[in-house]
Parts: structure tokens; sequence; C-alpha cells
């Protein structure tokens, strides 16, 4: 299979001497394309930092990331933004919805973003396997947490990235909620041909990935 | 079909719509700002407007170019010319006489109606006369002769032909139009129908339209043709008509150009306006401070929100798009709301600043889009460094803000005792851009106020008023102004009935005459070694600057030894004045041995004070020879200018003159028949009113119009003409400061609003609710005392160095005053107070819960 992501020997370190923290301490990987991958991890292992890299929001002290052909580090920050809309989908513990826009607006915001015409068609199929077709002309705050992770989903999906960043995306919810969500982002990534690694706290989540990457201080430990 | 999201400016319209708060202050800001500009330009505007027209009243009238001697075939020529809009014309015929007359030049023409429209002086009421006994005069003669202001009234006209005015004529005419007089135009013209010039050449040895040698030195001025031209192009008005002239073979024609179109206007323009540049100079600034720092607190607060929005990939660029389509919202609605009442408040300020009922407030097109472009550009500098922040602001770092710059701070071991107030010190610090903006906004202001207040202060009425008049009242001989003609020692404006009634005026304290009387001196050796020696080059080259014929006159009079002389004859308070101490330049002042009539003073210019200096005039204890009698110089005194003042018999100005000062009795022994030229008197304080009133009784019952200078009419005078600056300055400082205290209120109201969650943690820890209130009552105060601090610091330097700098010189007494500042200091320090204390009964009014749980 080929790699959607390879990165290598990546590093990044906070601070100096006796207060030098290093988040990521050398971690090499690669991601297969249309895989379920899923990172675990205690709290301050480096899950976050080396999900934020991949993402291209955050810089590596050392190494090199790929994305498809594109090496993230020849990017200049308006590029990686740009790089961004295209490639990457992000979903977010919490939700990151703009709250002055509708559900449908917040869908197609990264899209519009890049001047793309959006695939109606596409949007729409999405909408209905996540269930949100009542739901597009409200603003996110009236929504539950559930039905703003479903939406912040279906953000993620409507650009048709390379690859989805879930950063514990069901971290806010309760355990039937997640278990609904993190299955729809299951079903939907096949349905749809989509890359996705997410992070997550939850076994039973992990349990039913395609892979599981462990880290611990910064390193790879599968 | 759904429809397409345009993601920035749906983003903006909502974004917008969410930030009430934030708009009212910024939309305040804005309006505020755009006042400003609006009244600034409608006032410079204004007064560009009034300078014009002043100059073309000066001048006499608004067309570009103006021949004193043309013939008609000339005219005729230059009419032809493509660039040539329009010719005026109008022949001469004699200047008006009689008592009723006395200081006002009376000009009788014919003019076709294009020259008497362009000299303002067009009836608006009847027309120009159609036949020969058809006059049409202005306002100005019709009150000086008493008649009423109708037409077909019988207007009786003594006139000469001659300039000398030596043969005078009486003709009879009926009153066909007249108009409102202007009387700061040079003359009043008196029109008359072409027959009558007709009529009134025949009888004159030059005839009609030759303008010939003859004629000139007999300084006639019947059928002298004048013309004035028009052009369509109004830049370069020298180069057309020399090519006119040059085309049309009339180069000898000598043409003037009017002042009001020469290039000179413009700066005087300039320099007219030149407050008003630095006025906007100013309200730019105080805007830059507040919306730059709504902008900077609007962003600061969002920045989580810009760091989403540029995790899902929005752009630099696109962000700072928002910022600007913020700010383009704000301005639609800010500058609108600022311009009207800035109109209005111009429209109420240009009478108060232009002392000339004519002009009105300008609505020239370029006011409004002068001050929106103005109020526009301040927005967008104002936000372009917070638009800046919005779009570099990296994702991760949005996640982690909290109102702290990446500054590294170091902290200090503090004592226990006063926490609070050290974390209320240490709050402030936390935003030292924003703390800094709020500081420098309100000492802009606060400085600005003490500064012109200080200025104003610091003039001195009694100063200014003593060089400008020596006592309470002066009365001057109608033709002691007559600049034209010259002063006529034996008129009797200043006959015994007005004395008479003067002297036995109630409440008089003091009086004191002046006579004059024209002559010439030979110059002896000395004299002239003292001229040399004080008319430097230096000096030479500065007297030429503003008089061209001065230095030529100094020169002929050293040359021939000889000089013109005014001898004064004076007693009372004109020689206390001169004898004063301060006015004695040179000698001591005997005053029995003066009254001896053996003595003279002689006047000279105010020299500097220094050692060896060397007056212009005679040296004290040379002999003087005056008409063949001689007089021992006692003293050199200064030229006081409110008795000196004055045309010259004959109206001579091109002589060179020296001048002395004899005790009236000698005076009156030499030249028995003068009368007198100026009488000085003071009053009691009481009875200022009543002497005014019995002047004007007098005119009312005489129909002779005094020229009467007051104190009290120069004082009020002086407040109406420096009014404008004064109330300007004011409004200006206090926008300012309004500015100024807008930026601080907002700036605590938001840092407060944006530090709940953090109050919330502090409180769960174990603050109570008291000390919370403390500390943002200290904060409050800190911030109050640190404006304070820097406001006075500053007012002390700006006023102690730069406004004591400013009015040295002026008629001003110094005195160092901050008492706007000391006014404005409860003021702030109740909002200060004020403010910390409603924010915190507002933020209380949400649990504590809630408020740990906000995400934002």
């Amino acid at each position: 299979m080929e790699a959607i992501v390879r990165a290598k020997g990546l590093k990044k370190y906070y601070g100096k001497g006796e207060a030098l923290v290093k988040a990521l301490d050398g971690v090499d990987l690669e991601i297969e394309r249309g895989k379920f991958t899923v990172i675990i991890g205690t709290s301050g292992s480096g899950k976050s930092t080396l999900l934020n890299m991949l993402g291209g929001l955050d810089a590596p002290s050392e190494g090199s990331i790929f994305i498809g052909e594109q090496e993230l580090a020849h990017l200049n920050s308006e590029q990686a933004t740009v790089f961004r809309r295209k490639q990457i989908g992000f979903i977010f513990q919490n939700y990151n919805l703009i709250p002055v826009l509708t559900v449908w607006e917040n869908i197609l915001f990264p899209i519009t973003l890049d001047n793309r015409k959006p695939d109606r068609n596409y949007i729409m199929d999405i909408v209905q396997f996540l269930g949100l077709e009542s739901k597009l002309d409200t603003l996110p705050n009236n929504l539950s947490g559930g039905q703003q992770q479903r939406v912040a989903i279906a953000r993620a999906l409507a650009s048709k990235p390379s690859i989805i960043l879930a950063d514990e995306p069901t971290g806010n919810l309760d355990s039937r909620t997640s278990n609904d969500v993190v299955g729809l982002l299951k079903v939907t990534s096949r349905q749809f041909c989509q890359t996705i690694v997410m992070i997550t706290h939850n076994p039973d989540i992990a349990s039913s990935a395609d892979r599981i990457i462990h880290i611990e201080d910064g390193r790879i430990v599968e | 079909m759904r429809e397409i999201l345009k993601p920035i400016p749906v983003l903006n319209n909502r974004i917008f719509r969410q930030n009430k708060g934030r708009n009212i202050v910024a939309v305040t800001a804005i309006a505020l700002t755009t006042l400003m500009f609006t009244t600034l330009f409608v006032l410079s505007r204004s007064m560009d407007k009034n300078l014009v027209e002043m100059m073309f009243r000066q001048t006499g009238y608004d067309a570009q170019v103006s021949f004193k001697s043309i013939t008609p075939e000339q005219i005729a020529k230059i009419a032809g010319r493509p660039e040539v809009k329009e010719v005026g014309e109008s022949v001469v015929v004699g200047l008006g006489k009689g008592d009723a007359l006395t200081g006002r030049q009376v000009e009788v023409r014919f003019a076709d109606e294009s020259y008497a429209g362009h000299s303002f002086s067009l009836p608006e009421t009847g027309g120009m006369p159609q036949q020969k006994d058809e006059i049409a005069l202005d306002t100005i003669v019709l009150d000086r002769m008493g008649i009423p202001h109708e037409l077909g009234q019988h207007i009786t006209l003594e006139w000469t032909a001659d300039f000398a005015g030596e043969e005078s004529r009486i003709s009879e005419f009926t009153l066909c139009g007249f108009w409102e007089g202007n009387e700061s135009s040079y003359a009043s013209m008196a029109w008359v129908d072409r027959t009558f010039l007709e009529e009134a050449a025949a009888g004159t040895k030059a005839g009609l339209s030759t303008n010939d040698e003859a004629g000139a030195k007999a300084s006639l001025i019947t059928g002298i043709h004048m013309a004035q031209v028009s052009l369509y192009e109004e830049n370069d008005i020298e180069q057309t008509m020399d090519r006119i002239l040059a085309d049309t073979g009339l180069t000898e024609l000598e043409y003037s150009v009017n002042l009001a179109y020469d290039p000179g206007m413009n700066r005087m323009k300039t320099q007219e306006s030149l407050p008003m540049y630095l006025g906007m100079l100013l309200v730019f600034a105080a805007g830059w401070l507040i919306i730059y720092n709504i902008f900077q607190i609007s962003v600061t607060t969002d920045i989580r929100f810009y760091g989403k929005l540029k995790t899902l990939g929005m752009t630099a660029k696109q962000l700072k798009k928002l910022i600007y389509g913020q700010a383009g919202r704000l301005c639609l609605i800010g500058i609108p709301a600022g311009m009207v009442p800035g109109y209005l408040l111009g429209y109420l300020l240009v009478p108060v600043l232009v002392n000339n009922l004519s002009v009105s407030a300008s609505a020239s097109p370029v006011i409004f889009a002068g001050s929106a472009l103005f109020a526009a550009v301040t927005v967008l500098i104002s936000c372009m460094r917070p638009a800046r922040m919005a779009g570099k602001v990296s994702p991760m770092e949005a996640l982690r803000y909290n109102d702290v710059q990446g500054v590294k701070r170091s902290f200090k071991k503090r004592s226990g005792s006063a926490k609070l107030s050290a974390l209320a010190w240490s709050n402030l610090g936390r935003n030292k851009k924003r703390t800094v903006t709020v500081i420098c906004s309100l000492t802009l202001g606060l400085t600005l106020m003490s500064a012109f207040y200080a200025k104003n202060a610091a003039f001195d009425m009694e100063k200014y008023l003593s060089g400008l008049t020596i006592s309470d009242y002066q009365i001057d001989d109608a033709s002691s102004e007559e600049y034209v003609a010259g002063y006529d020692p034996y008129n009797n404006t200043l006959n015994d009935v007005l004395t008479d009634k003067v002297n036995s005026m109630e409440g008089l304290e003091k009086t004191g005459y002046l006579y004059s009387h024209d002559t010439q001196i030979a110059l002896s050796e000395q004299t002239i070694a003292n001229l040399q020696g004080f008319y430097t080059q230096d000096v030479l080259d500065f007297w030429g600057s503003y008089d061209p014929a001065g230095p030529e006159s100094l020169k002929q009079a050293i040359d021939a030894k000889q000089a013109g002389s005014v001898i004064y004859g004076a007693d009372g308070i004109v020689l206390d004045a001169y004898t004063a101490p301060e006015h004695v330049q040179e000698g001591s002042v005997d005053m029995e041995k003066f009254a001896t009539g053996r003595y003279v003073f002689a006047i000279a210019p105010t020299a500097e004070e220094e050692e060896g200096r060397i007056l212009p005039t005679v040296s004290v204890g040379d002999e003087v020879v005056i008409e063949g009698k001689s007089y021992t110089v006692m003293a050199v005194v200064d030229d006081i200018n409110p008795v000196t003042e004055g045309a010259h018999e004959g109206g001579h100005t091109d002589r060179f003159f020296l001048d002395f000062i004899l005790p009236l009795v000698a005076f009156e022994e030499n030249w028995p028949e003068n009368t007198p030229r100026k009488l000085f008197f003071d009053v009691e304080d009481a009875f200022i009113d009543a002497a005014q009133e019995m002047l004007d009784a007098y005119s009312a019952e005489t129909g002779v119009t005094l020229s009467v200078t007051s104190r009290a009419s120069m004082s009020a005078q002086y407040g109406r003409e420096t009014r404008s600056s004064a109330v300007i300055g004011n409004v200006i400082s206090i926008v300012i400061a309004l500015v100024g205290v807008l930026n601080f209120v907002n700036s605590m109201v938001t840092s407060i609003v944006a530090r709940r969650k953090e109050f919330a943690m502090m409180q769960s820890v174990g603050m109570t609710k008291k000390q919370l209130c403390r500390l943002l009552v200290y904060e409050g105060m800190d911030y109050a005392f640190a404006v304070l601090l820097v406001s006075y610091a500053f007012s002390a330097l700006v006023v102690g160095v730069g406004i004591r700098a400013m009015v040295e010189g002026g008629f001003t007494t110094f005195r160092f005053t901050l008492l706007p500042l000391v006014l404005c200091t409860p003021v702030l320090l109740a909002f200060a107070l004020l403010i910390p204390y409603l924010c915190f009964r507002n933020i209380e009014k949400v649990s504590l819960v809630e408020r740990l749980r906000m995400t934002e």
C-alpha cells in the first residue's frame, strides 16, 4: 500500500537547559492511504504535538514530513495554510465550529475560502449520511455536542482532503455518543475513501482501528 | 438550492452584528474624528473664500486684470481676443467733494454694467443711469449725505475734475439706483450716464478720450478710460496678458493683475489655514490612538477565533480582509454620522471665525470628500497593525493566548502586605502597548487643553492696548487719515463745541491735545552721521522689503541735507506718554524747562537697548532750527503710534521725515491758525459708557461722523478677532480629551471583561468579592495616576517651555498655569473609581461556576 504520510526523525523541543521539554524525540512514521490509524498515549506523551505537525499547524525542530509528494517544511506559513485547507481535514476535541455561521456554511467554509466550487451532490450525500439535513440552517450553539462533532466531520470530509486528522474527537462526548460518532467517522471514511489519523484515550475505539500507534515520552513504542 | 457561501462577506456581516459594544465605541470614535475633520475643512475652506473675497473688496474688483489708462480702441482690440471672456469699461468724471464725504473717496464715473458688476457696485435696487441727470450711489455715500435709501431722491453732488481738487462744481441728480456699500473697499463709486461724462469732459481742457500729457500734468482726471478684463483661464494670467498685448501690438500698455489672483495668495491661504492643518494633524493623532486601541483590543480578544479560522485554512490575506471589512463597515456608519454634526459645527463657527457677514460656510463637495477621505485614512492606518497581528496569528499560539505579549518578565519578591495593589500594578503592565496608547491619548488631550488655556491666559490686554491707544478715548480730526488728499491742519472736526462738551463732561480725569504742522528742516552733519550710523545696509534692506521707496527717500534727504518734519504740539496725556521713563530713549526730561518753549523732544523709532546705540535723529543737546526759530533738543523719545499715526499734509508719502514735539503753548504761538488734530481723554471707569453716549449723541445731533478710538471698543474688537482661535483651540482640545476619555473607558471595560474567567479562577481559590472589587479599583486608580503623572509632567514641559517661548514678545505676560489639568484631575479619578466598580457589579451578575465554564 502507498504511504500518504511519511515522517522522518521528527523532533520538537521546547525551552532550554533544565527546562528543556522533549515533546517529540525522534519519530519515524508512515501512514497508508485509506487506513484508519489511531494514536494512543498518556497525557503529555506528545500525541497532539505529532498530530499538529502532520497537519502543518506546528513545525518540527528537526526532521521532515511529506504529505503525498509535498514536504511541509518547504511551505511558508501562507502556503501551509492553503495546503491545509486543500489537503487536510481537521476534527478537534472542541469541534472548532464557527459560531456565527450556520451548519451548512460551516461545512462549506474551507472550500469557499479556497474559492473552489463545492461538489453539492457529494456534500449532500455526506450530510444525509451524518443525519444533518434538518439542521443545516441551525447555528452550532443550538446543537448538542454529538451533533456539533458530526458537523465537524462533515466539514472535514467536504473538501475531499488527502487525510483527516482528528484530535480526541470524542473527548467532550458521553460514551454512547462517542461510539456513534466514531462509528460514523469510520463508516464515512470508508464510504468516501478517506484516510484517518485519530488520537483517542478510549481503548474500545482504539481496538477497532486498522493500526494503532502508541506514543510515550515523545517516542513511538509500537 | 442552497446559497454558496461567500465566506469573507458573510463572516464580516455576522461578526459585525455580534460586536455591538465594540461597534458603538468605534463608531463614536470615528464619528468624533470625522466631525473634527469636517469642521476644520469647513473652516479652512471658508477662510480661503473669505480671504479671496476680502482681497476682491480691497482691490475693488473681481476681474483678473485691470487697466488704469487705456483708450476705447485698445479696449476693442483686447475684447476681440479669444482668451478674453469679458471687458468692462469705465471713464472717470471726477472725485466727490464736500464735508459729508470727507474721509471717503467717492469716484464719479461712467461705467458699463460689466465694470460696475465686477467692481461690486452694480445697483441692487434700481439700475445704472440712463439719463444725463441720473446717478447711482452706494449706501455709504447716501448715509453720509443723509439721504434715505429710496429711488428718485434728489442728490446734490459737489465734485472736482482735478486731482488736486481745486476747481469744484456742483451738479444736481436724481437717484436711479443704489447698492450696499462696503467699508473695506478703498472707494465708493458714483455712477453717472455717458451724456453727463461727455458734457463734463467738454468743459475741461483735455477733452474726452485723450489721456495726453497735458491732461496728466494738470492732474486732470476727467476722461481717463479704465478697463477690467476677465479671462477664461485663471492660471498664468500674466503670460496670457503679455501674449494678448504682444499679439495686438499694445505692449506699451500697463496693466495690473488683481492681487486676489496673485500666486502669493495661495501662500497666504496656506498660512491662514495653518492652524487648521495643525488641528487636523492632532485630530489624526487622537483618532489613531483610539481607533488603533479599539481594534487592537478587539483583535486581541478574538485572537483565538482568528486562530481557529487560520486552522481551518483562512490565509493571512483573508484574515486582514476580515479586519478591514469590519473597519469599512464602521466607517460607513461613523463617517456620515460625524460629517453632519461636523458641518453644522463648522457652519456655526464660521461667523465666529470670519468677521465677514457676506461669507457663509462653504458647502463645497471638497469638504465632504476631504473629511471622509481623511477619516477613512485615519481608520485604515489605525487598523493596519491589528490586521497584521490577526494575519500573523499562528494557529498553535492562538490556542494558548491570554493577553500577555511574549514579553519575558521577571518576578520580584514583594512584601506580603500590599499584595492587591502590587497585583493591580502588574496587571497594568500585562498589556504595555494598550496602557501606553491610552496614556498617550489622554495626555494629548489634557496637554492640548492646558497649552491653549495657558496661551490665552498669557495675553495681557493692558500691554496690547498700550500699543494701540494712550487714553480711554481718542478722537481724530476727520482729515487725519486722508492719505490721498492729505491732512488738513485747519479742518474743524475737533471744534470748540465738541471740545467744550468733552471738557465739561462728568468724570473727566485728564485730557491731552495734539496739533501738527508739516515743515522742513535742515540736517546738521551730526544728524547725518546719526542717520548713516543707524541705517546700515541690513536695516535698509529690511526697510526696503516692506517700503521700497523708503531707503531712496532717506538717500535724497541726506544728499539734500534736508528732511521733511512734522512738528507736534502736545500737552496733558500726550506729553505724559512721551515723557514716561520707558519711552525716553536718550536725554533727561525736565518739564519746567520744556514748558519755556525753548526745547523740543525728537521722535525716533524705538531702537534696541544696547550700549553705544545710535538713534536715527538729531542728538540730545543739538540745536534745531524750525521755521527760523532755534530749539534745543532735550530728549529723544519713542515713536508712539496712536499719537503720530496719520497722513501728512498734502498726502506726501515719499519724503523722509524727522519729527519733533513742542509744548502746546509754543506750538500755538508759531501756528495760531491750526486746529487740534487729535484729542485724548481719560474718564473715571464709571463714566466710560457715558462718554461714549455723549460722543454718539454729538454725532447724531450734528451729523458728523467722529473717528473715535476707545479702549473699550479696542478690547471688544480684540475679543472678536481672537474669539475664533480661542473657540477652535478649545473645541479641538475638548474633543481630543473626550476621545482620550472614551479610550480610557473602553480599555478599562474591555480589559476587565476579557478577564472574567481569570477573576472567577481567583475567586474560586479564595479571593473575596470585596478583594476583587478592590483589585479592580486599584487598577483603575493606577491607570489614572499614571495618566495624571505623565500629563502633569508633559503639560508642565509644554506650558513652561513651549508656551512661554511662544508668547514671548507679544502683548503677553506669561503665567505658569495648569488649571484645566487641575480641573480634570477629579473627573479622571472619578472615572477611574466608577468604571471598575460598575464592571465589577456587572461581572457579579453571572455566577462563579458559569464564568469558570466560559470557553473563550
